[in-house]
């Protein structure tokens, strides 16, 4: 067909989103204030655990500047309750009212909401609220929701055991006990949040006249929020438009249905008028969903050479109060025990998980899920096999990764691992820090009495995933999906169009390339729409690594066809056979003749002005619109080395460097996909070092600002060095393998691993994170390292 | 109410509010200049940062009648002629960005700090840049482009 | 997070400030930087009747040399100290400390009267009264008085100051030519507020050390000066064995809180450590 290659796949492009970006010029929820606009607040609540006796309104209605007041006996009448139904056997369904009903399950929870002319008014309006509440025992931790006496959070479920799932192969329990040597620890990965830089927030107008409803929000996934409301609401799909325009980062944080979106709407319906509410810090750290809660009890069963024979554990999470839509509280549990194997040849496994509600904020996917603790357990059990039998905790890993020749591998929990690049990233790892050179200083400072130490963490994710394999098993909506549709304008300019919503990752850069380089026109000619239901093809949102995956290829499918029929029109209008027509630099020519040519341009004139111009019964027109499933998805996956000192005295530890080797397949842009590999490491070192959600005995959050929800800032994280391996997805168009959770991923098992080598000599290991330096003081202390 | 009058990226400007009404929301609200965004209205984040008599500020803890007289440089005003300026082109180089939101916080707060340190080191940019928090970029890109634009804006081009 | 309502006065003097305090019956606030209290009013944790702020009173910001001390006006912004020659050559050690002080764009509002009024334990520039053995003015109805350091501070966010009186001036005795100081400061993230701090001062004859003064951040509902250890650098000179025994002192003489940043015993921990690494460094910065 003689194309030409491609020239912007691949190539490090400055992005599109940057100039509005840079000049305050970008379209947040918070920006947009159409005519006779409310603004909202929420009355949470300062109870764990309490049911509601009485809601008295009267003197918040009466203040001047209040439109109304809802509470959740309202929104009742006017919309459904959300319940994440899971298909997948031991997942209670539980229902998440959009306002409490009844009783409230978490200090924070929203229990009326206020709509007044003015921010300012509205929480003058909160603070006039009267509820009588009914306080109940506080169900404070896993262990003591599974008590038999315990309270129950949700009476319909009976039980706070909301989740159970266990993924085995073989006969683990026997490999275990005939084991040369078995590592067993207890890990705990303590409770954190995404805290995007933007709040959570909506702005929901509904249309009396013409009965639509229009949602602006901050958020990741514009069309299941539609597909959702629609049922919620009561109001078919196509009058409900949902928009996510710039978004201030999501994490995850935003890819659920939050209780004030629906509440939010709700109120615009019953005003008739705009209504908008932006979440503040404070509600931020209260309700947005908390993440990585859990406790794994592991073991790891090896060979006297370091090869793993088994590998068994029990997680517990604390998912917090509810269940959350659409991913139900089983993603973040499930998630950890499909993925515990990680990138090693696993004969024998079993891994049981159980997810228990207690009185905390409802736990939802964060960068990674499940990922980031699974890595901290099995990296952390690597290493302490390593040291037990005297093997490198580098070489350990070799022996044991998954090697060309068994891929495609069926891992323990049924996910397939095509092919990947275990081994070649971890060499390279090694080789680009200069791993003898770095043992080697390390000799020389511990002599010195410096602690220093290097940390290995290789780990393998799923991504872009098909419908083959739900986000999280049994969940409501299929994720399978996206479109693309690429539509030519006369002028000779193209318009893509998708489903996903970029909040940060550059997809108007990205996808703009891919679309660029199969209809062969510069990149400025690209204009990529996304985040909007109205004009998008049906999708779902960014979420789940898998953007470029399932959006890349259904724009390839619909270049393809676009190109295709560029050809035929350029036959027509050439007289040759489109056969024999090359696109190359804005133009198709006849092969072999170049002054036979036209400009694309012409070409999209041509398909629409008229049958004279177009073959015998080609329809007119150039545009194509094309949908991609994957079916099973792919995987990316990398080795992050750190090299820590934690200081002798006040045991801050200090990231000297930190070498990241990521293989996520075929790049589409590399300043993005380095971007991307930055800031999950700075996540990451944060959860390790700084970060923890806290709450006292009595379910109150002792962590509910940013002084005392510590975020690195620059000088708490180094400077990164990122190297790529290429390894295209065998199964995927583009050979894209999606990536941007790597980060948070791997950056918590190396920096653990770094600071156990570390204290190696001291006999400390880490199970614990984030390592805070008063924890390290402890641990150093109990093992008589004081002084 | 209060009045307040002040100038914004050299234009004057006159509104009135309650003298509660925090700067911040006074810029984007009575203002219509959104670019200064809310971050976390303690002080901490600096999405809100902006230069208030040429010093860096944070408008989320100030009241707007306290900017009655003054002059205040907010992100829509660093453009010239139409053109980025040099510390919005070497954000943009160096993929300074990604979600956009502490970006107009962070490139007001690196322009005051490099007027105070024209020719700083890594480890002098990292703290001056501390006083923001990204969440997005690890700082890594937000360090290259102050890196490469210090000596572009300490040469006054 | 909004504020509350309140009345608001922006005096032009500080005779008419102090009349608007007056008038609330103690039920008014200062509004200094704002960098403490209007966070507070956001989170509605502060709920004055009214606001007094003085950032239109220009007499109230100065730097002056009186007397062998340098005397602040309350309203000097914490930048300007970061940026004074006058600091630099006399209070080195203030200058040190104010770069500590959160960030530059914090500083570009806050002030040296409302830091020391607001009182926060774990700030630096309380400490730094403490050490240099300063005082401040205060101005209220029933006219000036002048307050030593070790008076002002009761507890947590809480001075002597009566409701109805201003903070007007800072006094910090110039530090001896040659002497030795240093702030050695312990935080999660730069810029935060110290977990422990300590103020340094060290003023040397050779091996002997003739004036000590160390004080805390974040050790107690106070800062505390830490005599007793001073006591051993005084009495017995500036060798290793003494700064040992003076971090050791100093461990036992601080009765640090828990928070969810860290425990009682890692603070006094921090103490010691942060008492021999101020001690070392003031030490090796002192001429005589």
């Amino acid at each position: 067909m003689g194309l030409s290659l491609p020239r912007l796949v691949g190539a490090r492009v400055a992005r599109r989103e940057d100039p509005r970006l840079l000049t305050g010029q970008g379209s947040y929820v918070d920006d947009h204030r159409p005519a006779r606009m409310l603004y909202a607040a929420f009355l949470r609540s300062p109870h764990a655990h309490a049911r509601i006796a009485r809601i008295d309104v009267s003197a918040a209605l009466a203040l001047p500047g209040v439109a109304a007041v809802l509470t959740g006996e309202d929104i009742a009448r006017a919309a459904k309750p959300v319940r994440a139904e899971s298909k997948t056997p031991n997942v209670q369904t539980t229902s998440f009212p959009p306002l409490a009903l009844g009783k409230v399950r978490h200090v924070g929870e929203a229990v009326a909401m206020v709509a007044a002319e003015s921010r300012y008014v509205a929480e003058d309006a909160v603070e006039r609220l009267v509820v009588d509440y009914e306080p109940l025992p506080v169900v404070k931790n896993t262990e003591d929701a599974l008590e038999p006496a315990s309270p129950v959070l949700h009476e319909e479920a009976g039980t706070n055991l909301l989740v159970s799932r266990e993924f085995a192969r073989g006969d683990v329990d026997g490999a275990l006990a005939g084991a040369a040597l078995v590592v067993r620890e207890r890990f705990r990965f303590h409770r954190h949040t995404p805290v995007c830089m933007e709040n959570r927030g909506c702005l929901a107008d509904y249309t009396t006249g013409s009965g639509t409803l229009t949602l602006r929000s901050s958020a990741q996934c514009p069309g299941l929020v539609r597909d959702i409301l629609t049922d919620l609401l009561g109001m078919p799909e196509h009058q409900i438009r949902v928009i996510a325009t710039d978004v201030g980062g999501g994490f995850g944080a935003k890819a659920s249905l939050y209780p004030e979106e629906i509440a939010t709407c709700v109120m615009a319906r019953r005003l008739g008028r705009p209504v908008k509410w932006i979440g503040d810090r404070r509600e931020d750290l209260l309700s947005t969903t908390h993440a990585w809660d859990e406790i794994v009890e592991a073991e790891l069963g090896v060979n006297r050479d370091g090869t793993i024979v088994g590998l068994r554990a029990q997680v517990t999470a604390d998912v917090g109060a509810y269940s959350i839509y659409p991913w139900t509280a089983a993603i973040e549990p499930v998630q950890t025990i499909s993925f515990l194997p990680g990138p090693y040849r696993v004969p024998t496994y079993r891994g049981r998980t159980r997810g228990v509600a207690t009185c905390k904020a409802p736990l939802g996917p964060y960068r990674g899920v499940g990922r980031p603790p699974a890595v901290f357990v099995i990296e952390g059990l690597m290493d302490r096999a390593a040291r037990q039998l005297g093997l490198d905790p580098t070489e350990i890993r070799l022996r044991n990764f998954i090697r060309d020749e068994d891929f495609p591998y069926k891992s323990p929990s049924g996910i397939v691992w095509d092919r990947s690049s275990f081994t070649g990233s971890l060499l390279k790892a090694r080789e680009a820090l200069d791993y003898k050179a770095a043992r080697d200083e390390q000799r020389r400072a511990r002599t010195a009495g410096r602690w220093l130490g290097i940390g290995v963490a290789s780990y393998v994710e799923l991504t872009g995933i098909g419908s083959a394999i739900p986000v999280s098993p049994g969940m409501p909506v299929s994720t399978g999906t996206e479109a693309a549709t690429i539509r030519f304008d006369p002028a000779g300019k193209v318009t893509a169009v998708f489903g996903v919503a970029s909040h940060g990752q550059g997809l108007e850069t990205t996808l703009a390339q891919i679309v660029a380089d199969e209809v062969g026109v510069p990149i400025e000619d690209v204009r990529v729409l996304h985040g909007d239901t109205e004009v998008s093809p049906y999708g779902t949102g960014t979420y789940a690594s898998r953007s470029l995956v399932l959006a890349g290829g259904a724009a390839i499918l619909a270049g393809r066809a676009v190109r295709e029929k560029m050809l035929l029109i350029a036959g027509h209008l050439l007289e040759a056979d489109p056969a024999d027509i090359t696109l190359a630099d804005g133009r198709l020519a006849v092969r072999g003749m170049p002054d036979r040519s036209v400009m694309i341009r012409q070409v999209a004139r041509a398909a629409y002005s008229g049958a004279r111009q177009l073959p015998k019964g080609l329809e007119p027109g150039l545009e194509a619109t094309k949908f991609y499933d994957p079916y099973y998805g792919t995987a990316s996956n990398a080795t992050h080395l750190a090299l820590v000192e934690v200081d002798r005295a006040t045991f801050q530890v200090k990231t000297l460097r930190y070498v990241v080797v990521e293989d996520c397949g075929r790049m589409v842009n590399p300043l993005i996909v380095d971007g991307q590999v930055h800031g999950g490491v700075a996540q990451g070192i944060g959860a390790a070092l700084l970060e923890e959600i806290v709450y006292d005995e009595h379910g109150q959050l002792l962590s509910g600002t940013l002084m005392d929800y510590v975020v690195p800032s620059a000088c708490e994280i180094p400077m990164m060095e990122v190297h790529h391996l290429e390894t295209p997805s065998p199964v995927t168009l583009g050979g894209f393998r999606g990536m941007g959770e790597g980060g948070t991923i791997g950056a918590p098992a190396a920096i653990a691993n770094a600071i156990a080598d570390a204290l190696s000599p001291l006999g400390i290991e880490v199970a614990e994170l984030p390592v805070s330096p008063d924890r390290l003081f402890r641990l150093i202390g109990r093992a008589g390292g004081l002084g | 109410m209060v009045t307040v009058r002040l100038k914004v990226n050299g234009v004057a400007h006159e509104g009135r509010c309650e003298p509660r009404k925090l700067l911040v929301d006074f810029i984007r609200e009575d203002l219509g200049l959104t670019g200064t965004h809310v971050g976390c209205e303690h002080g901490i984040c600096g999405a809100c940062t902006i230069l208030f008599n040429g010093e860096a500020a944070r408008s989320c803890i100030m009241l707007a009648v306290q900017a009655d007289g003054a002059e205040l440089a907010t992100v829509e005003g660093l453009m010239r002629d139409g053109k980025l300026h040099p510390l919005q082109e070497a954000f943009r180089e160096h993929h300074g960005l990604q979600c956009g939101f502490c970006t107009p916080g962070m490139l007001m707060t690196a322009l005051d700090f490099l007027r105070t340190n024209p020719s700083p080191s890594d480890r002098e940019i990292r703290e001056g840049i501390s006083a923001v928090l990204c969440r997005c970029t690890g700082y890594q890109g937000i360090v290259n482009a102050v890196r490469a634009a210090a000596p572009i804006l300490a040469s006054g081009r | 997070m909004k504020p509350p309502k309140f009345e608001y006065h922006a005096p032009k003097s500080l005779d008419e400030a102090l009349e608007a305090l007056g008038r609330y019956g103690g039920d008014a606030k200062v509004l200094a930087g704002g960098q403490s209290l209007m966070p507070l009013l956001n989170f509605r944790l502060a709920r004055p009747a009214a606001l007094v702020d003085l950032n239109r009173i220009a007499s109230l910001a100065y730097i002056r040399e009186q007397d062998g001390q340098v005397r602040f006006g309350a309203m000097t912004r914490q930048r300007t100290i970061e940026f004074s020659p006058v600091v630099a050559q006399r209070l080195p050690l203030l200058k040190e400390a104010t770069r500590w002080v959160g960030h530059l764009p914090i500083r570009t509002r806050g002030t040296i009267g409302g830091s020391i009024a607001h009182a926060d334990p774990s700030a630096e520039y309380p400490a730094v009264l403490a050490a240099l053995e300063g005082e401040v003015v205060a101005r209220g109805a029933k006219g000036e008085r002048v307050i030593r350091a070790a008076d002002l501070f009761q507890t947590y966010l809480t001075t002597n100051l009566a409701p109805d009186e201003i903070l007007t001036e800072v006094r910090l005795p110039a530090m001896p030519a040659g002497a030795g100081y240093a702030l050695e400061e312990f935080a999660r993230r730069h810029g935060d507020f110290a977990i422990v701090g300590i103020a340094a001062i060290v003023v040397r004859d050779g091996q002997r050390c003739t004036l000590a003064r160390l004080a805390t951040a974040g050790a107690g509902p106070v800062p505390v000066r830490l005599r007793a250890a001073e006591e051993i650098l005084e009495r017995e000179g500036l060798g290793e064995a003494a700064i040992e025994a003076a971090a050791r002192r100093a461990t036992e003489l601080v009765d640090p809180d828990a928070d969810i940043h860290a425990s009682a015993d890692y603070r006094r921990h921090l103490a010691g450590v942060l008492t021999k690494r101020a001690l070392t460094r003031a030490i090796g910065v002192a001429r005589g």
